[in-house]
């Protein structure tokens, strides 16, 4: 690799770092390195400073705490992946960690850096808004705390200020009767997504659902909700009608653009099937229905 | 993995020959690392313990670093360049133009098609990333640093990247610094009898046409390319360390191209990080470090990157083919037909035997007995990276075999006929070897019924075909599909004859030294880059000289030791130098036979060759015997007066012919009509090579190119925007497999050998490369050949799988087979539709 020259700082606190962002002429974070480092390489990216948070252990943790699941920044893919809590509670997450690239950059690669570099083509900002998540940012002015629903804004971009580190990603604890999925459509392993869905249901014990979130991947110019197929959803029962109906609504909100990966009218059509596919893990991890396949 | 090699099937499948000459002969294997033994590969030591040398691994005292400035534009005409910005930089110590080149001879280069191509640009880019200057600095950082403050002034033109367009009448001319091009023509090329095939057609009761493309490729080998030039202005001598398939070709085209002589030039190609036909051309970047080490008096490094690798260096296939077969109405092929629009990029720079415009691709008849046949081609230049390589492959033969292979699936679907079957039908019968095909080549052996029923018993056909029919009767959303390939390679050039590079016969050699103490060392033309020479080179000797293996050390790839070759593609090792390190072990064996005759105190005539215990023995006293290390110290300490002292031979093999390794290929896959994606669900391989030498090595050579072969069906396409922006240049747009791609492979092989070389072998490296991708098309085409799919280009990347499927009328929706049930015991039913 032959970037150009930069800068490189190793802060141990979660202070400390967010002086030098403060200090540093246009600062880029370093954490799981795997966007920043091929942008470097590329030359795309050119930095005079990098503030590598590596060091900073505490960052370094996945558990549950007051009622959320908390990521810190430091927490890697394959932490999620080799995880049991995230087994045993939380579907979405233990689907999205072996289908994100390859393991050499599910070693590395952290969560926390994937949302905020805020890739449309990402898989957990689909996952953090499907589950109604939230980021945790520090800044000069302290803690922050932003809902998902208020983060992405454009490719590459999210609301997060400039001298704002990203600490923490959390979602809420599953209810009784939650259940959630997450389905991906790509060519290779460690390809982006052509297209992905992530799904979460909650339903009553009448097997109504209560509440209903879906995040889209590379389909819109971010990760993107299907507001209208979350609500078509909303105190029904799950059938296979429900879910095409819901399949369809998110294709239809779903923008994607014609690439490398394949004609909009397949991704979109691709949107369909995964959130029928997403619905039905979802609806029978929350535990209420059986979903029977034929033949 | 999966199953074993069938070793047991060996022996009795092996001919039997007496004479010791150029015949077949038997070969079980006798403890010492001979013929036939799975001898653990010699190499692997240095390389699994981090002791490899690859050309980024030399350095030499006051080494200087290259970066090349390229063009962002596919088709520019060049105002201005300045390096003053460059030079302005610590540690920037030259920046070099084709001006500055000029001054040397050396702005252009000759191609291995007799095209002249820009070392860097004189006057007009004509494909992105093109060379335009070079930067030569103290680090790479620093080179790198320089080569963006390099200003060029472009004057962009429009550029042509598909090849049907570029051969419009308005297209901008790519070309127009040669005198007579006046469009982006290249040449047209025949084959066949054309008015004979006709004939055939004309009467034929069925006739098929389809239209397919086979992608633009690059071999993308781990290492990319590389050189470490150094003049030596004492002694008059150019050094260069590069990443060549050919380095004794390389030193004679750099010899004439730099007008250095060519005893002042060496060449030396140290380990080599996979080739695969990419690093059988020269590249400017190797041109660029020499003779910046010319003028600087200084080691020049320069190593390429990955994009500028897939960007620039030699692409692979780029073939737009449409095939027609006649045939009777039980499926009796009668003529073939093809018609070929070839892309070959910027400059006429195809590697591939001189007299062979389109390789050898006119082997498109394959394993079937065809009456007449006829082939057009037309080549055409682009603004694109020039190429037309011979990736894993012998001079278009992979396309030639996607063509037939695919062509007689769909002719198998038109008459209702099952593809074994239809194979069956057609095959040149074992009887009728040796063979001349109807486009002329001469076939040396094959039986390739029997290779397809050894593969359809290992694949369990018939289990998968009922399975199929219940998966389209149930509606099920998984079909399945069975894909066959029947495929006959042609490898090993020569003869020198027709084979040339560059005016250079297509011989090889071995040089073979027995020392005092009984062991040897060989030294080949050919070249390593993965193969396993170091290996089964000497095993070969091993066989032919009674030695162990491990007393025979293989040397290769240095042009002032190693005895003239023309390299390694094409799986010309085996077939060639493998012939001529057979016939050199001979020699030496001859001499030895007189020295052992003077050492036991026998008449020669009496001496004779025993190959199980690897000794000489006088007739009828076996017990009166001798070993090669015991005839190697009377070679050297005792020779008789009749011989010259010492124990060595030279061959040059110039084969006779080529030889015609086959194999039957079966994949059954299974596709996801939801999504268009696609599973492998039996992967089995059968290949005959001929006399065997090293069958894990040949396992692994299999495994790989297998590999490469669902590259290229699923996929790997070096891709273009209008603009010319090379939209496939990296690996996170050229997609290769990962082991997670790759399925369990089925290997299976019989033995039929060769019967004009010397041990039987025929070559194997690129077998399945070229074997497998119109087997998985061809399954893929059968899941869904039912509804009416003739054809799926490569890459099969679900979206095209799926737009076939949708097309066809076979795509569903996940709601049409899935139900859900309560707790409380009610159902929810699938949706109507």
């Amino acid at each position: 690799m032959k970037a150009a020259a930069f800068e490189h700082h190793e802060p141990t606190t979660v202070d400390k770092a967010v002086s030098l962002l403060e200090s540093l002429d246009s600062p880029t974070i370093l954490a799981g390195g795997q966007s920043l480092v091929p942008m470097l390489r590329f030359r795309l990216a050119r930095p005079d400073t990098v503030v590598d948070i590596n060091g900073i252990d505490s960052l370094d943790y996945l558990h549950e705490e007051d009622g959320y699941l908390k990521l810190g920044a430091l927490a890697r893919h394959a932490d999620v992946e080799d995880s049991d809590l995230i087994d045993e509670k939380y579907g979405s997450f233990a689907d999205t960690a072996p289908l994100v690239a390859d393991p050499q950059i599910r070693n590395r690669g952290t969560i926390v850096g994937s949302i905020a570099q805020a890739d449309p083509k990402g898989d957990w900002g689909s996952v953090l808004l499907a589950h109604d998540g939230e980021v945790v940012a520090q800044g000069p002015d302290g803690e922050r705390v932003i809902p998902a629903d208020e983060l992405f804004l454009l490719p590459y971009d999210t609301s997060l200020g400039e001298n704002e580190l990203v600490t923490e990603a959390r979602v809420p604890v599953p209810e009784a009767g939650e259940g959630s999925a997450y389905h991906k459509l790509k060519r290779k392993t460690g390809d982006y997504a052509m297209a992905g869905v992530a799904a979460r249901l909650v339903l009553d014990d009448d097997g109504r659902i209560t509440d209903a979130g879906i995040g889209m991947t590379a389909v819109d110019i971010t990760n993107a909700r299907a507001r209208e197929a979350e609500a078509h959803l909303e105190g029904e029962r799950p059938s296979a009608d429900l879910f095409e109906a819901a399949g369809e609504l998110a294709a239809e909100e779903s923008n994607p653009e014609s690439d490398e990966h394949g004609d909009a009218s397949y991704k979109e059509r691709m949107i369909d099937v995964l959130t029928q596919r997403a619905l039905g893990d979802a609806a029978e991890r929350a535990g209420v229905v059986k979903r029977r396949v034929t033949p | 993995m999966s199953s074993e090699p069938d070793l047991t099937a060996e022996p009795e499948e092996h001919q039997h020959a007496d004479d010791g000459g150029p015949q077949p002969e038997k070969h079980c294997g006798h403890g010492r690392g001979g013929m036939g033994e799975e001898v653990t590969r010699k190499e692997d030591k240095r390389f699994i313990t981090g002791r490899g040398n690859y050309v980024d691994d030399i350095k030499k005292p006051g080494m200087l670093h290259c970066e090349i400035v390229r063009s962002p534009h596919a088709h520019a005409r060049i105002e201005d360049i300045d390096g003053s910005r460059a030079m302005a930089l610590d540690g920037v110590v030259a920046v070099l133009t084709a001006d500055d080149l000029l001054e040397h001879d050396l702005a252009t280069m000759p191609t291995l098609m007799d095209d002249t191509q820009d070392v860097l640009v004189n006057d007009k880019v004509k494909f992105q990333s093109q060379e335009v200057a070079a930067v030569i600095a103290e680090d790479r950082y620093t080179a790198k640093d320089a080569a963006e403050k390099v200003e060029v002034e472009y004057d962009v033109l429009e550029p042509v990247v598909d090849a049907e367009e570029a051969l419009e009448d308005d297209a901008p001319l790519i070309r127009d610094e040669l005198d007579d091009q006046e469009d982006n023509h290249i040449f047209d090329w025949e084959t066949g009898d054309k008015e004979a095939t006709q004939e055939v057609f004309d009467e034929a009761a069925v006739t098929v046409e389809e239209q397919m493309e086979y992608q633009r490729l690059h071999p993308a080998p781990i290492e990319t390319c590389g050189a470490v030039a150094d003049w030596d202005p004492g002694k008059d001598k150019m050094t260069v360390h590069m990443t060549s398939q050919a380095p004794h070709a390389h030193r004679t085209l750099f010899s004439q191209v730099s007008g250095i002589p060519e005893h002042k030039v060496r060449i030396v190609s140290p380990d080599v990080g996979g080739g695969f036909g990419n690093k059988v051309p020269i590249y400017p970047g190797y041109v660029v470090a020499a003779a910046a080490s010319y003028v600087l008096e200084q080691p020049v490094k320069w190593i390429e990157e990955r994009s500028e690798n897939i960007q620039t260096t030699g692409f692979a296939r780029d073939y737009d083919m449409t095939g027609e077969i006649a045939a009777t109405e039980d499926g009796v092929i009668q003529g073939v037909k093809v018609d070929v629009l070839a892309n070959h990029g910027a400059y006429n720079a195809a590697a591939q035997p001189s007299k062979f415009p389109a390789g050898f691709f006119n082997i498109f008849t394959g394993s079937y007995d065809v009456d007449a046949a006829y082939g057009s081609l037309t080549g055409a230049f682009t603004n694109t990276a020039p190429g037309g390589v011979a990736y894993r492959c012998s001079f278009r033969v992979t396309e030639a075999v996607y063509l037939i292979e695919r062509m007689v699936k769909v002719l198998a679907d038109e008459l209702d006929v099952d593809p074994a079957e239809i194979r069956r039908r057609n095959f040149i019968p074992s009887d009728a070897f040796p063979y001349e095909s109807a486009t002329g080549w001469n076939y040396d052996s094959g039986d390739y019924e029997k290779a397809l029923d050894k593969a359809l018993e290992m694949a369990d056909y018939e289990h998968y075909r009922e399975e199929q029919q219940r998966r389209i009767a149930e509606d099920a959303d998984k079909l399945i599909g069975i894909g066959i390939s029947s495929f006959t390679e042609v490898v090993g050039a020569g003869p020198g004859k027709q084979c040339d590079i560059a005016g250079i016969e297509m011989f090889d050699s071995a040089d073979l030294r027995v020392n005092p103490t009984g062991n040897a060392v060989l030294r080949i033309g050919v070249q390593t880059q993965g193969q396993g020479h170091e290996t089964t080179f000497a095993q070969i000797v091993a066989e032919e000289l009674g030695m162990d293996v491990d007393d025979i050390t293989v040397e290769h790839g240095d042009t002032d030791t190693e005895p003239y070759g023309l390299g390694t593609y094409g799986s010309r090792s085996t077939p060639v130098a493998g012939a001529a390190a057979a016939v050199a072990a001979r020699k030496v064996r001859d001499k030895a036979k007189s020295i052992a005759a003077n050492e036991l105190e026998a008449a020669e005539e009496d001496i004779e060759w025993d190959r199980e215990s690897g000794e000489f023995h006088v007739a009828g006293a076996p017990d009166r015997s001798i070993t090669i290390t015991e005839i190697a110290a009377g070679a050297y300490m005792n020779s008789p007066g009749n011989e010259e002292p010492g124990l060595e031979a030279v061959n040059y093999y110039d084969p006779p012919e080529m030889t015609y390794p086959f194999g039957s290929y079966i994949v059954v896959v299974e596709v996801d009509r939801e999504t268009g994606e696609v599973d492998f669900e039996k992967f089995v391989a059968v290949d005959d090579c001929g006399n065997r030498i090293n069958p894990m090595i040949i396992e692994g050579q299999i495994h790989g190119g297998l590999a490469q072969g669902i590259g290229t069906a699923m996929l790997e396409h070096v891709t273009y925007d209008d603009n010319g922006n090379v939209t496939g240049g990296d690996f996170m747009n050229y997609l290769l497999p990962t082991a997670n791609e790759i399925p369990n492979f089925e290997t299976g092989h019989t033995v039929t050998p060769s019967p004009h070389h010397p041990i039987g072998a025929k070559g194997v490296g690129e077998s399945p490369t070229v074997g497998s991708p119109p087997a998985i098309v061809n399954a893929v085409v059968d899941a869904m050949s039912h509804a009416g799919t003739s054809h799926v280009e490569m890459p099969m990347t679900p979206d095209t799988v799926w737009e076939e499927l949708d097309e066809v009328g076979l795509s569903i929706s996940p709601s049409e087979n899935v139900s859900f049930e309560f707790d409380d015991g009610a159902s929810e039913e699938p949706a109507d539709d």
